[in-house]
């Protein structure tokens, strides 16, 4: 059994050494013969198994008499080894092609975590998340797209999550390739606890709203997101920048600030976000089906194409 | 005989291995490896063919390399030591130059190495019959001597299990057949005192790898008038005294048997080997790898099964074995991962020998002068250890 191992190794590093060609090719005559049932008659396995006693008994006589009684047992336990790494390692090679990371769809990796326990008790916490999770709505929060379109996308964004920026092109190029067959909804999940300001930045898109400048002002905060987190200029004096640059009525703009007129829709959209169980930015709910992080276009596309197909 | 300065002549024993596979190719010391340099950095040029220094300083060198050598081994002339690659080219060249006839006999043991075996077996087209008797067996060799044996072809000692043949008895025996007598001491003459005109052999063929020289390099001898009577196996350049377009003129020996640019460099660095093995003595180092043979057979007896016999002294400087049912191979690779010690596994050639008594092979440990009691225990405490897993 050692032989089948023997074919995976060498026969990975033939790839690179042609000094491991013979071995592979050995290897696998020994598997062939296996296979077939009959015995390997190349002495691959005896050399192996001889190898690898030999170097333990320089050690320890004991083990190494322990390892040549059993060799047969540690053989299929490695063979098993080998086949459910090789298993593993396809999976992992099919969800990197797919949402590109090793771990799949629920990916933790790469986005803005909300801290739920941040000034709040456990017990807190529990009451929050217990009971099913509710899916996400659209509201009455801004949207490109039509509102019967078949797929709608919501993001849970944070103006201050540098993910939920490289979020950002991902969801333009989404909406140039599928124009009027989706929806896009951005709702707003600004972690104040790690980002400055946040909901500050997300109650100023709003206020951007009421004066039909939403999409402007979102995406000028996502592409100046630099100059404000990275510390170059007062988050205060780069949303009133960013305002002006955007042809705000700074009058209004500065009132409907000033007075938090959309702290309750902020809230709502976190609320919302934290029961349909969003704990970082950006999330993503295509019709109802999750993609956390800013994962390649790919697993985008083939959830909105199999939704489209529905 | 101080084995410890001797060790010290072994560049590679520094390594801080076991080496005990002398019976497959020994080590070289110092002395011949700067020997081999020295050909190389001092006079690279070719010999017998050009008249400047650098050649004739080869000519003097290999001159002086086969006078040492017959003086080893006491031949009559140094026209009758034949350089040749190793044993086994000896061996063809007596196959092929004899003049062996259709209805002739070829007498060989029962253990001969395949370098023995087969170019008797590729002579059988030529209606040459190849014959066997057992190894050492005097009464079966008489049996099977009669007026068509017209050479016997045998090993003096069995590279298989070390046992050595009475061949003075086997020469004088053959001798009064009328039959010549070709020795394959590729085992014998590295080991132990081999005088070729006491012995009175016609023919004896050897190896320089086994015995401290360089590999590609051995030994053919052959009596002169014998000699002289032979064709040439191989032909062409420096063979010839002259050549017209249809026809050739044969030098005499060696020469007419040395075909082709030779191997200057094995040929000095045998003739140093040799110079080195004399120096020691022959009786000498055939009693130091006796001594160590016996301490390792007398621990080991009873617990490996032992080819040839479990008498040391009739096992010179060999220990060939198998544990229980346990692979050669396996042993020789557990050997050499656990304790560095390097030992041969397999049928050693011998496929012949193995094949009729239905065995895979065996391991085989071979000592020679540069091993020491330390080698001796260290083999006898792995070997245990590799005993105690079966």
């Amino acid at each position: 059994m050692i032989c089948i191992i023997a074919l995976v190794v060498f026969g990975i590093l033939a790839i690179f050494s042609a000094s491991h060609r013979p071995l592979a090719k050995e290897a696998f005559e020994c598997v062939f013969l296996r296979l077939t049932l009959r015995k390997c008659r190349t002495g691959l396995d005896v050399r192996l198994k001889s190898q690898i006693v030999g170097s333990i008994m320089g050690k320890s006589p004991t083990t190494a008499k322990f390892v040549y009684k059993h060799f047969e047992i540690f053989s299929w336990a490695l063979v098993i080894l080998t086949v459910l790494s090789l298993a593993y390692t396809a999976y992992g090679g099919y969800n990197y092609y797919l949402y590109g990371n090793c771990y799949g769809p629920e990916d933790t990796g790469g986005f803005c975590i909300y801290n739920a326990l941040n000034g709040e008790s456990v017990t807190e916490l529990q009451t929050q998340t217990e009971g099913e999770l509710e899916k996400p709505t659209p509201d009455t929060d801004p949207s490109i797209g039509p509102v019967d379109a078949k797929v709608t996308i919501i993001e849970f964004g944070c103006y201050s999550c540098p993910y939920s920026r490289q979020a950002q092109p991902i969801v333009q190029k989404l909406l140039d390739k599928y124009q009027n067959k989706i929806r896009f909804v951005y709702r707003d999940f600004p972690i104040d606890d790690i980002h400055k300001m946040a909901t500050l930045h997300s109650e100023a898109a709003n206020c951007a709203l009421e004066q039909n400048k939403f999409w402007e002002y979102h995406d000028k905060l996502f592409t100046t997101q630099e100059v404000c987190t990275g510390g170059e200029e007062d988050p205060l004096v780069h949303i009133m920048k960013i305002a002006k640059e955007t042809g705000l009525d700074m009058t209004q703009f500065s009132e409907c600030l000033k007075t938090r007129k959309y702290k309750e829709e902020v809230e709502n959209d976190f609320q919302d976000g934290i029961k349909a169980g969003v704990h970082g930015t950006p999330t993503f709910f295509i019709n109802g089906r999750t993609i956390i992080g800013p994962k390649p276009i790919l697993a985008f596309e083939k959830i909105i194409d199999e939704e489209l197909k529905k | 005989m101080n084995a410890e300065k001797i060790r010290k002549d072994f560049p590679v024993l520094a390594k801080g291995i076991t080496y005990l596979d002398s019976a497959c190719q020994s080590l070289r010391p110092i002395s011949v490896i700067d020997k081999i340099n020295e050909y190389y950095k001092e006079y690279p040029g070719c010999g017998g063919r050009s008249y400047h220094s650098i050649s004739k300083k080869v000519d003097e060198e290999v001159t002086a390399a086969r006078k040492i050598i017959q003086k080893f081994f006491n031949a009559k002339k140094q026209e009758e030591i034949i350089f040749t690659r190793n044993t086994t080219e000896g061996i063809n060249l007596v196959a092929n130059s004899l003049g062996l006839k259709e209805g002739d006999i070829v007498l060989s043991s029962d253990k001969e190495h395949n370098s023995n075996l087969i170019p008797w077996q590729m002579l059988a087209k030529n209606g040459i019959k190849h014959e066997f008797y057992t190894f050492g067996d005097i009464a079966d060799f008489k049996s099977k001597l009669n007026k068509n044996v017209k050479l016997i072809a045998t090993g003096q000692t069995s590279n298989m299990d070390g046992t050595t043949q009475p061949v003075q008895e086997i020469i004088k025996l053959a001798h009064e057949n009328k039959s010549l007598v070709l020795l394959d001491g590729a085992q014998s003459a590295p080991h132990k005192p081999v005088d070729f005109r006491k012995l009175d052999v016609d023919f004896f063929a050897c190896s320089g790898h086994k015995m401290m020289a360089p590999s590609g390099i051995g030994m053919l001898y052959g009596k002169y008038e014998l000699l002289e009577k032979m064709n040439p196996f191989l032909t062409g350049g420096e063979t010839v005294e002259d050549s017209t377009y249809e026809t050739c003129k044969f030098l005499n020996p060696p020469e007419k048997f040395e075909a082709g640019l030779q191997h200057y460099a094995g040929i000095i660095g045998f003739g140093e080997a040799v110079r080195y093995l004399s120096k020691i003595g022959m009786e000498t180092i055939m009693k130091h790898e006796l001594e160590l043979n016996r301490k390792i057979t007398a621990a080991l007896a009873g617990k490996i099964s032992i080819l040839g016999t479990d008498e040391a002294d009739k096992r010179g400087s060999i220990l060939s074995f198998n544990i229980g049912k346990m692979d050669p191979h396996s042993i020789a690779i557990m050997l050499d991962k656990s304790a560095k010690i390097m030992i041969r596994s397999g049928a050693h050639c011998v496929h012949s020998w193995f094949n009729k008594h239905n065995l895979s092979g065996s391991a085989r440990a071979s000592l020679y002068v540069y091993n020491n009691e330390a080698d001796a225990e260290k083999f006898i405490k792995e070997i245990e250890k590799i005993k105690s897993l079966s």
